[in-house]
């Protein structure tokens, strides 16, 4: 079957497409070539004068797993107050700052969004990520494990293991967890946490491995480079929230040496500690190491003020934070030796100095940093904000007078310590495209979605032309999932699940008797136990993997 | 003008959610309109008419007949007037409540009174579990208002209590006054066991020794406390506890849970 979508007006930067007319052809859920004039279309949609792009992805949002459950579990009224009521086709759901399954499925895919990726997978915890994932409605998901406080990595690079025993395990923990990627929090620093260390800068040492963060930064980015995985090293820095901090973050872009990794969530480690409030933006020496190394990527972890809930595996930042807990309750916890999570809510205030600097540090990384293939649209849901926020923000990004009407409401000390009224750069919606679509696909490595050519998946969003363009990214006009329409004019007329995404390096199968003492001796699970197939991750979590090329082991 | 009454038709097997029927929200709104008002019931929206026979016209004086357990949330977040129930009523009577007068002339589900910061709800048979407590999630129960329940409360009456008053004239359920962070709490009969499991501070008065006391609390022996007749008068146009004062002010005094803050205080009359 044919399906032709023509007149629309693309973006689709992977191609090097702005604002051209052109026809797509989609045939069995992907995108083709022009056929022969005579074959026959069956359905065709006319978009003259909308906005084509492909299906949005979000490479940092945290919709599945132990922390985000404990988050809905502590706070019932988010539920309570933000209820999504069953309709024909679609199921009820609620909450607001961590929206449950169904409710989180149907709002991206309202948004048109079509592929999203859950950041923090504790290896121990990915069976119930996964479920959760495949939960969630409309959208294809994948996730990045953790890696980098368990004992056996640390133990490993502290009695200095060969790298290659290390990229081994690195390997297996994605086969075993079924993740696309490797995220690194607070590198060293929630197991040092377990040490009673409260702080743990890049240079310093593990209390108890005498190792630094650095070289755990070092090992991890080295493994996945040599294994060939597309998505570089995911970094979650040390002293999250810290002023000062940049510090540690431009410390940790060093640890690179010139490899590439990912700096997840930079709006909250861009923090200097001038002024009278010891409190200060440095999203400038942020955004200039940034500039200057093209293997760094970052995303920015957008706030925006409102009530929301913050979930983080690095226990030791939150555990220093829990005092900011509105409403006052918050937990952290040790989860099974292999990481850590905290939960601790909190009210973003736009006349409070700090909250205030906070966003307007974010809007500053988004400004400052040249390349919009490095630089990502987040808000690392639901720490900074809500992913329903995204239309605001990229109005934020997109309209100058806009960004700066609300800049006159914030806190006046916090704007005036900003930058952010002399930044005239407005982000055109071909950069929007790059920074939603492109860039996010191609730092997965994912060749099949991001982009409109022949061979893609058939995941379009179509928009409305509007001067606001809120309202544009709020309601899609359509938004085709594997070539069907799925959503029109913001409601989903077709409710659909989608797939896991994968990596699969290769590893030498030897590292499992290591592991397999390891288990033995120290886990709660038994190591057979512990992976996951993929026979289980479709009968029995109920969400296909589909496996996506590496570059091959080097 | 003449009360409002609604008579429930017929016993329903879904619970209905009653949250629409305060004397504010019910302001300006002519019998015409309130039978069309939409309710909750389970999964369904249907007509306030249909579930209900209405007469009057007084929405600041709300009388309600049901024998029903199934009817919720009544009162909820009322400010003033007054709702009289002749019957049952079913979970969160009375929740949030900010002012005006509710009362039942028979027995009530969970966690009546729960999260109210002022007003008077009296309930003259028993109560459920969690009476003035907090509803899930929220970190304040009761918050001020008075509570006088006739009859017995089930457990963990005054859960997370901040402040207010709740008089019970029966017996109290299990861990009554659990996690109470402060307000009084009176028991005529008998309190359950664990009672004042995990409270931060506040009183709970009671006329003989709860079933048991964690073991987090600290017997301080017996004392003349002054302060008691000046509390105990207060309660005399209270129907059931106007001869409290008769008990005098000597009282056994434990003092917990240490376990939290330990500045709660159990007080027993010798």
């Amino acid at each position: 079957m044919l399906t032709k979508l023509t007149g629309g007006t693309l973006y689709d930067p992977a191609n090097a497409i702005e604002g051209k007319v052109r026809d797509i052809y989609i045939r069995d859920g992907r995108i083709v070539s022009t056929p022969p004039a005579s074959e026959p279309v069956h359905r065709s949609y006319a978009l003259d004068g909308k906005i084509v792009m492909a299906g949005a992805i979000d490479l940092h949002t945290h919709i599945g797993g132990g922390k985000v459950n404990i988050a809905r579990t502590m706070l019932p009224e988010d539920h309570r107050e933000h209820v999504r009521r069953s309709t024909t086709l679609t199921r009820s759901g609620s909450g607001h700052a961590t929206p449950s399954t169904l409710a989180a499925g149907y709002r991206y895919a309202e948004m048109g969004y079509t592929s999203c990726f859950e950041p923090a997978i504790l290896p121990v915890n990915a069976r119930q990520a996964h479920m959760e994932m495949a939960d969630t409605p409309m959208i294809d998901t994948g996730g990045y494990a953790m890696l980098g406080n368990d004992d056996l990595l640390l133990e490993m690079i502290a009695e200095g293991a060969e790298q290659e025993t290390i990229n081994d395990y690195v390997a297996w923990t994605l086969h075993a967890t079924q993740c696309i990627g490797i995220k690194v929090v607070n590198p060293g620093g929630i197991n040092a946490f377990k040490f009673n260390a409260r702080e743990l800068d890049v240079d310093d040492l593990h209390p108890h491995y005498r190792i630094s963060p650095r070289k755990i930064l070092r090992t991890l980015s080295l493994a996945l480079n040599n294994l060939g995985v597309p998505h570089p090293l995911h970094v979650h820095a040390s002293n999250l929230g810290v002023p000062g901090n940049f510090h540690s973050t431009l410390s940790t872009m060093d640890a690179a040496e010139g490899l590439p990794i990912h700096l997840t969530h930079v709006q909250f480690h861009s923090y200097g500690a001038e002024g009278d409030r010891k409190f200060s933006s440095s999203a400038a020496e942020i955004a200039e190491a940034v500039n200057r190394h093209p293997n760094i990527s970052i995303d920015v972890g957008q706030i925006m003020f409102g009530q929301t809930v913050t979930v983080s595996g690095d226990t030791m930042r939150q555990y220093a934070n829990h005092g900011h807990a509105h409403p006052n309750k918050w937990t952290c916890m040790d989860i099974e030796c292999d990481a850590g999570c905290g939960v601790v809510p909190f009210r973003y205030r736009d006349k409070n100095f700090v909250n205030a600097l906070q966003w307007a540090i974010g809007l500053e990384l988004f400004l400052m940093i040249d390349d919009p293939w490095r630089v990502f649209l987040t808000t690392d849901h639901p720490n900074g904000a809500p992913f329903t926020s995204y239309p605001h923000l990229i109005r934020l990004l997109m309209d100058r007078s806009f960004r700066n009407d609300l800049l006159s409401q914030i806190n006046p000390d916090a704007a005036a310590s900003s930058h952010l009224s002399t930044l005239d750069r407005v982000y055109s919606l071909y950069e929007i495209a790059i920074m939603t679509r492109a860039a996010p696909a191609r730092i997965l490595g994912l060749t099949d979605r991001g982009h409109l050519a022949p061979g893609a998946i058939a995941d379009i969003a179509v928009y409305h032309q509007a001067d606001n363009p809120e309202r544009m990214f709020q309601q899609p006009m359509l938004v085709f999932k594997q070539g069907e329409v799925v959503v029109e004019e913001g409601r989903i007329t077709r409710p659909i699940n989608g797939t896991t995404q994968v990596v699969r390096p290769d590893y030498d199968p030897g590292i499992e008797k290591r592991l397999g003492d390891w288990f033995e001796q120290y886990h709660s699970i038994k190591l057979q136990n512990f992976r996951i197939s993929d026979d289980e991750m479709a009968a029995g979590i109920g969400s296909a993997v589909t496996i996506h090329p590496c570059r091959g082991r080097n | 003008m003449s009360a409002l009454i609604l008579r429930l038709r017929q016993s329903s097997h879904q619970r209905i959610d009653m949250s629409p029927f305060t004397p504010e929200r019910l302001a300006d709104m002519k019998l015409s309109d309130i039978v069309q008002l939409p309710l909750w019931q389970g999964n369904q929206q249907v007509a306030c008419g249909d579930l209900f026979t209405l007469s009057g016209d007084d929405p600041q004086d709300i009388v309600i007949q049901s024998d029903s357990d199934r009817l919720d949330e009544i009162g909820s977040g009322m400010t003033n007037g007054s709702i009289h129930i002749e019957g049952c009523a079913g979970a969160y009577l009375g929740r949030s409540m900010g002012g005006g007068s509710l009362s039942v002339s028979g027995d009530v589900g969970i966690a009546a009174g729960c999260n109210m910061s002022a007003g008077t709800l009296t309930i003259a048979g028993n109560a459920g579990d969690l009476l003035g407590g907090a509803i899930t999630g929220e970190r304040q129960g009761m918050r001020g208002g008075k509570i006088l329940v006739k009859g017995n409360t089930g457990d963990r009456a005054g859960d997370q209590m901040r402040r207010g008053t709740i008089l019970i004239s029966g017996n109290a359920g299990d861990y009554c006054a659990s996690r109470m962070i402060a307000g009084t709490l009176v028991v005529l009969g008998e309190a359950g066991a664990k009672t004042g499991l995990a409270m931060r501070r506040g009183t709970l008065l009671l006329s003989q020794e709860p079933v048991s006391l964690p073991a987090t609390f600290n017997d301080n022996g017996k004392h003349n406390l002054n302060f008691l007749t000046l509390l105990t008068r207060s309660f005399q146009d209270q129907a059931g506890f106007s001869d409290m004062w008769e008990r005098g002010s000597r009282v056994q005094r434990w003092l917990g849970d240490l376990g939290c803050d330990g500045k709660g205080e159990i007080l027993v009359w010798c």
